[in-house]
């Protein structure tokens, strides 16, 4: 029982970590798009701005207000859900990029869904496997793709698969006038596997690493001692106690996966928040660019959250810690 | 690498210094791939320059799956149906409107399903052939007589009246919609000076003798829409036109379809049962779709991938010679280019085909000081003017500039500008002259400084002359004076005024070569080079030629008519 609310005290406080980091990171957000230079009016109608129209925008855009109060204003707006309008388009937010938000993310669960499984049997196998012929190759072959920048690795794919060598596989996303990503599942095949090869090298080394530390420790010995099949002590015992290090891997690649669907995104034409983000940054439409950043840095404030407590919640010696 | 023609596109809409850059790289590894004989189709080394002449894909290796290839794209006989699958640079900020575009893609979507009265022929002199009006006559140099053709139809099937023209052109006077297909005739024309006289026509009194109007009404986006038209806000259905297709769907930022317009006017046309205008954020992934299939024609591409798509069989080129050009503007009225010398040297310091290879990546022509290379008055006859160090530090010496240090600005985001600054800087160094390339952030160089700066830069599409000197040369008068011409005692603008009323061609050649070399002998532009336009497209794409042009991919087919498959 007291376990529980040390449990449930320890993820509270976490929680209101994660906001306050999150507050700190829309005064930084706010602040730096505001420092943009050049004035978003100024972008929006370019070459041909004129002088009256100019002011009639920025008015319309609500520029003339003091900083303070635009942030005030917009911050009520991010958390009662109503991040504005977009200065580009003049509509809502969310109506404008908002496919564009589950586009990402579908890609982003579906490239997490795949490559942690792949991840954790490479590296416990390594791991049980440890300095055999199939621990050499594949421990050199994570570690060149971990080298790869995840463009490389895109073109390498789009040539090999779609363009130069076979013709398998779309080298962009074709997804239809007004459907999700899922009505184009071939067209997610070259996307997702650029991003799984991205992540799956770093969380398996780590897996691999954090095993073989375990499989050294006295209580897998123990395990041995008593006679538990291998593969027991590999899975039951051994796996629970090294998920910690494991967790904290998975979290961060989850975070560099929602940065790395910029790039990803542009490479397979997908359209997900990274051209959103092109656009908005190119034409200094600062609700939007506002929007976007936060969103990212939820996810990973969500992930980390999320990575802490697994981690406290599976590993006996720091459960028993925050009791 | 090529511009706009309707100058006043937003710049940065979409940052192609970046794409290329990117290309480069996929262009790169796709050559080293291909050097690793990985397929036989790559036995072509994609690193080959020129086009082959022969370019008849082996059939069996054709990545495209047709059977039949063809010599040249204009050969064979068109086939009807088909979807034709464009690529283009596109984003968020798309739109919709018959008579106004703000990026590439936007001209493409305006014209497949838009038309203006006139068009240029193949020598760019204003004809019908490609227009609404069968005829446009003047009554005088000031007062025109538009006639419609007959039995023109809207694609919702009404008739296009001479209301239709009234209110197309009242439409494009609004100065607060400041629709680029009105650039041109808001100086001109008054909406008191439309009047309808029957069904058919319509009389255009214009403020003044423009004697070159007919060319304002060759322009893409000075088309004709029905009464009561309005920009594209959501419903497929408002957007009506006489093009050849008309649109059924459109999510901004990804795809517009387009469907045949079954009252189109041009007999036999269009071709394709549907056109896709498919959005791209990035220059790779356009070329990708294409050689993946996934697309039949991509309208600009990067010079980068020129090598790419050539090496690839199934696919080709289109190389037009195009009328857009870069410019370094000195401005005349301020200190150092109120000096003619300075302005003279800071020319003899340009190595233009060093400007061409290494700006253009060699797909362009070198130019001499002069714009509207398409024009039919363009004076081609005037020499080549060619780099030569010593008479510009004797220019400067005399103009007591020697060791002369300048800032010499450009934006960020257009491709070339920054590259034409820092090779200029460069080559300045010759003359033993200081130039600070200053490349900053395109928000701020379109700016409140934009067009008062001394030394600075801009581009351009193709307009026929006396259109250019209006847009950019009448320092009083133009949207756009780069160089703030022309300077005191010049009859430069008295000169304009002659010619737009001179309405015998030969008398106003006579004219316009006066003002063509006094830009040549004392102006304030240094225009190094005109670019190409480099397209790319599947050969199973049939009715695209390569010649001088205005829009990329051979005036995008004129809204995809000319073209169709191979059968």
């Amino acid at each position: 029982m007291s376990n529980n609310r040390g449990v449930l005290k320890f993820i509270a406080r976490r929680l209101a970590l994660g906001v306050l980091t999150l507050f700190v990171v829309s005064v930084v957000v706010f602040t730096a798009t505001q420092l943009l230079p050049s004035d978003p009016a100024q972008a929006i109608l370019g070459r041909n701005a004129t002088t009256a129209s100019v002011s009639a925008l920025r008015a319309k855009l609500g520029l003339e207000h003091s900083a303070f109060y635009q942030y005030t204003h917009w911050l009520k707006g991010m958390v009662t859900g109503d991040p504005g309008d977009s200065f580009n388009a003049r509509v809502p937010i969310l109506d404008y990029i908002g496919d564009r938000v589950v586009n990402s993310l579908f890609l982003l669960v579906l490239a997490s869904v795949i490559s942690i499984p792949v991840a954790l049997w490479f590296g416990g196998y390594g791991a049980r496997k440890r300095d055999t012929t199939f621990d050499n190759v594949s421990s050199n072959v994570m570690l060149a793709l971990a080298s790869l920048p995840e463009f490389v690795v895109g073109i390498i794919f789009v040539l090999l698969f779609s363009v130069r060598v076979w013709h398998l596989l779309p080298a962009v996303s074709s997804i239809g006038i007004g459907k999700g990503p899922w009505s184009d599942m071939k067209g997610m095949v070259l996307p997702t596997a650029t991003l799984v090869i991205g992540a799956v090298p770093y969380i398996s080394r780590v897996v691999r690493a954090s095993m073989i530390e375990v499989m050294e420790s006295d209580y897998v010995e123990m395990a041995r001692l008593k006679g538990a099949p291998e593969k027991v002590v590999l899975w039951r015992h051994a796996l629970p106690n090294a998920l910690g290090p494991v967790f904290q891997v998975i979290a961060l690649n989850i975070a560099y996966f929602a940065a790395g669907v910029i790039v990803v995104e542009a490479l397979f034409n997908y359209p997900g928040i990274g051209g959103a983000l092109r656009d908005s940054v190119r034409v200094r439409d600062i609700p939007v660019i506002q929007f976007l950043v936060m969103v990212l840095a939820a996810v990973y404030v969500v992930t980390n959250l999320a990575a802490d407590v697994a981690t406290v919640l599976v590993t006996p010696r720091l459960r028993t810690r925050i009791q | 690498m090529a511009f706009d023609p309707v100058h006043g596109l937003i710049p940065g809409r979409f940052n192609r210094r970046q794409l290329i850059l990117g290309s480069s790289t996929a262009a790169a590894i796709a050559a080293a791939l291909a050097a690793c004989g990985s397929d036989s189709k790559t036995a072509t080394p994609a690193a080959s320059g020129a086009p082959s002449p022969t370019d008849a894909p082996t059939g069996t290796a054709a990545p495209t799956g047709t059977a039949a290839p063809i010599g040249t794209a204009a050969a064979g006989t068109p086939k009807a149906g088909g979807i034709l699958r464009v690529g283009t640079l596109g984003g968020a900020n798309d739109i919709i409107d018959g008579q106004h575009i703000v990026s590439k893609a936007d001209i493409i979507r305006q014209v497949t399903g838009w038309e203006p009265l006139m068009s240029f022929s193949p020598d760019f002199v204003p004809e019908y052939t490609n227009g609404l009006a069968k005829d446009v006559t003047a009554k005088a140099a000031d007062d025109f007589i538009v006639t419609l053709k007959d039995g023109i139809k809207f694609s919702d099937g009404k008739p296009v009246t001479a209301d239709d023209v009234v209110y197309s052109f009242t439409r494009m006077l609004d100065k607060d919609k400041a629709l680029y297909g009105g650039s041109v005739l808001r100086s001109v024309l008054d909406v008191s000076g439309i009047s309808k006289i029957d069904d058919q026509t319509v009389e255009l009194k214009l403020k003044q003798g423009v004697s070159n109007f007919k060319e304002a009404l060759c322009a893409y986006v000075c088309a004709i829409v029905p009464t009561g038209y309005e920009r594209f806000a959501g419903d497929p259905a408002t957007q009506v036109g006489t093009g050849p297709y008309m649109l059924k769907e459109f999510e901004i930022g990804k795809q517009s379809v387009h469907v045949k317009n079954p009252n189109y006017w041009d007999t036999g046309k269009p071709f394709f049962d549907e056109v896709h205008i498919i959005d791209f954020v990035d220059a790779d992934a356009l070329i990708n779709a294409l050689l993946a299939d996934q697309i039949d024609v991509a309208g600009d591409i990067p010079s980068a991938s020129v090598e790419t798509v050539q090496g690839t069989d199934g696919y080709k080129v289109l190389n037009s010679a195009g009328g857009g050009w870069l410019t370094i503007s000195m401005a005349v009225d301020q200190d150092p280019f109120t000096d003619v010398r300075v302005r003279q040297a800071m020319r003899l310091i340009v190595d233009r085909d060093a400007m061409v290879e290494q700006v253009l990546a060699g797909f362009g022509r070198v130019a001499n000081d002069l714009y509207a290379p398409l024009d039919a008055a363009y004076a081609s006859e005037l020499p080549q003017r060619k780099q030569d160090l010593e008479q510009a530090k004797k220019l400067l010496a005399d103009a007591g500039k020697s060791g002369l240090t300048i800032d010499l600005f450009a934006p960020n985001d257009t491709a070339g500008l920054p590259e034409m600054v820092q090779l200029f800087a460069e080559q300045a160094k010759g003359a033993g002259i200081t130039v600070n390339a200053q490349v900053i952030d395109g928000g701020t160089y379109w700016g409140d400084e934009y067009l008062k700066r001394t030394f600075a830069v801009d581009y351009w599409g193709t307009r026929n002359f006396l259109l250019q000197v209006a847009a950019g040369s009448l320092k009083d008068v133009s949207p756009y004076p780069d160089d703030h011409w022309p300077p005191a005692g010049s009859t430069f603008e008295d000169d304009y005024k002659a010619a737009l009323a001179e309405t015998d061609d030969t008398k106003r050649k006579v004219i316009t070569d006066k003002m063509q070399q006094e830009l040549y002998d004392t102006g304030g532009l240094i225009i190094p080079f005109f670019q190409n336009l480099l397209d790319a497209y599947n050969t199973r794409v049939q009715g695209l030629v390569e010649r001088a042009n205005t829009l990329n991919l051979d005036h995008y087919g004129r809204g995809w008519k000319n073209l169709s498959f191979s059968e």
